[in-house]
């Protein structure tokens, strides 16, 4: 089985990510979307990649897992616990993607297969990683992962189709599709950003829990700062493809070092304070 | 002002059904009630934020009182004349008073119609004369909105979108309107601009003083903005208050519900931030008459 917590002498460091450059080619000639980014995850740790849109957070999360799209460059290294992932070819890659490392995404609607029930999608999921599962043996493991996330009813549920499922129930899907493989990793993308408030504190709680029981470590990628200070222990903030500052989220958000560290945390509306003015990139734009 | 100000707009026991599609002919056409009896003032120059999650019945609220939709019953007095008998000149005098900004600057305007034409359209389709000509009204009013005048003959897409929701602002403000109904306006767009377009809302606000039904999910958003808060749950209006009181004393347990699941920076980090930021303004400052 995979360590959860690190025997004395193991590298506590599960993800290694050292000059990642991830580019494409236009029209125009070659534009990073991603340059020279460095930052580390240690095992159970939880870290926030933070940025607005097009930061180049969701294609740092792509290029860790292989899934950039055709015609993207990606250069620089990828070590997940002690295995250098760039080199990897698309089958090996496919043994970590999936199994060793989970993925959320924003839309789970998306991410499911409307013609089958969700109990056959998180099964054959299950089924294509372990070797010489039965179907049978694959289905009780959806119910039970089903039941980790607190799907009430699961053993009838599983034979729903993802329709029948609210946004935020099908997110628990999703993430009971992620956890049946007991992931050493989990990214998530924008994993609340299309869920109601009331569902979003749900599911941040459910990936805490999940943490906890499991010492699984995260990569939480969103544009909401107050949901990074939240669940993660350690920040990484990018503009434009580049690394702005990293670092524990206790210091990001009471000491940023970065000018635009400091514009987009007064940026951010407060729901126990009104500010005078938000403060915004560049005083001239507003005031005319 | 008097002691007890006429409202601008009155909205009373509003109802929207919907027909729910299926039901053979022998059953009666199910229905479904999307604003159940809400009733609600807005006062003149106040904001006034109707919150709620999806399937709330906000957005159904603010086309109902725009006029986008007819109204199943209920009634809406705009200064005093009800909304949904108006016709003719009457309803075009409404449709000038009372706009509407909405949460996607892209979709709402037209990708292949210039600034000049998207914002002078409004007085166009009310066959009003344009003060001041078409060129000089346009530039008159993308500078109060902060966008650069010698932009007047691009294109929607040729504009980021926090400048996209600019001119649909610009747009709004083009026949001086007196109720401005922002649906989720400032949702869609990144947190630096976000906070511009909020900041931008509140000084037209202050230099107009026209008043605002501000729709949005966003609750940190509306504790920026709002005067007073209705917050809805299934089609109804839960809880109306001023501002401070929903956020700080909510009395509904939904709004309580609603507070609490809001993700939030530690407010002791915040004062730690500022005494930091104090700490390094001063530290420079030294620097700077020390070298």
């Amino acid at each position: 089985m995979t360590t959860t917590a690190p025997e004395t002498g193991a590298d506590p460091t599960l993800l290694r990510v050292r000059d990642l450059t991830v580019g494409f080619t236009t029209a125009q000639g070659p534009v990073d979307v991603v340059e020279n980014l460095d930052f580390d995850l240690e095992r159970g740790g939880a870290l926030g990649i933070v940025g607005e849109s097009g930061s180049g957070k969701s294609m740092t999360s792509l290029a860790i897992m292989g899934l950039l799209p055709k015609g993207a460059r990606r250069s620089g290294s990828i070590e997940f616990a002690g295995t250098e992932l760039t080199g990897l070819p698309e089958r090996g890659m496919r043994a970590v993607r999936g199994d060793r490392i989970g993925m959320i995404f924003q839309d789970p609607l998306s991410s499911l297969n409307p013609y089958y029930t969700v109990g056959t999608q998180i099964a054959e999921a299950y089924r294509s990683h372990r070797k010489g599962v039965t179907r049978r043996q694959a289905r009780t493991v959806a119910i039970e992962a089903m039941e980790r996330v607190h799907i009430r009813d699961a053993a009838r549920r599983v034979d729903h189709y993802p329709h029948q499922f609210s946004g935020g129930m099908r997110q628990r899907v999703m993430i009971a599709m992620t956890l049946s493989m007991e992931p050493e990793l989990i990214i998530a993308d924008e994993p609340t950003t299309a869920l109601d408030v009331t569902v979003q504190a749900q599911i941040l709680d459910l990936l805490a829990e999940i943490r906890a029981e499991t010492g699984a470590g995260l990569i939480l990628i969103t544009h909401d700062l107050a949901v990074v200070s939240e669940v993660t222990d350690h920040i990484v903030v990018l503009r434009d493809g580049d690394l702005v500052e990293a670092g524990p989220v206790e210091r990001i958000f009471t000491d940023p070092q970065e000018e635009y560290t400091r514009m987009l945390l007064d940026a951010v509306p407060r729901i126990d304070d009104e500010i005078g003015l938000l403060r915004t990139t560049s005083a001239a734009e507003e005031g005319r | 002002m008097t002691d007890t100000p006429e409202p601008l707009l009155r909205a009373r026991d509003l109802v929207k059904e919907f027909a729910i599609p299926g039901g053979g002919p022998l059953s009666r056409a199910r229905r479904f009630r999307a604003v159940d009896d809400v009733s609600l003032e807005v006062r003149t120059g106040e904001t006034l934020a109707l919150v709620g999650e999806s399937g709330s019945g906000k957005s159904t609220t603010a086309r109902l009182i725009a006029r986008l939709i007819d109204i199943t019953s209920g009634s809406i007095e705009f200064a005093g004349r009800e909304v949904h008998a108006l016709t003719g000149r009457a309803l075009h005098a409404y449709r000038s008073e009372v706009q509407v900004v909405f949460q996607d600057p892209y979709s709402s305007l037209n990708p292949r119609h210039s600034v000049e034409r998207i914002v002078t359209a409004p007085l166009v389709y009310q066959r009003r004369r344009v003060p001041g000509g078409a060129r000089a009204f346009t530039k008159e009013l993308m500078e109060r909105v902060g966008l650069d005048p010698d932009h007047s003959a691009r294109f929607p897409s040729q504009f980021s979108g926090g400048q996209a929701q600019r001119i649909g602002i610009a747009r709004a403000l083009a026949v001086s309107p007196k109720l401005i109904i922002a649906d989720e306006a400032v949702s869609a767009l990144d947190v630096s601009v976000q906070a511009q377009v909020i900041n931008l809302l509140r000084r037209l606000q202050d230099e107009e003083g026209f008043s605002y039904l501000f729709i949005a999910h966003d609750l940190a958003v509306v504790r920026q903005i709002a005067t007073r808060v209705a917050v809805m749950n299934g089609g109804r209006i839960v809880e109306t208050g001023d501002r401070d009181q929903v956020f700080e004393e909510p009395r509904d347990d939904y709004t309580k519900k609603l507070l609490s699941a809001i993700p939030r920076i530690r407010p002791e980090w915040d004062a730690a931030r500022r005494r930091n930021e104090r700490a390094r303004r001063d530290r420079e400052r030294q620097e700077a008459v020390e070298s």
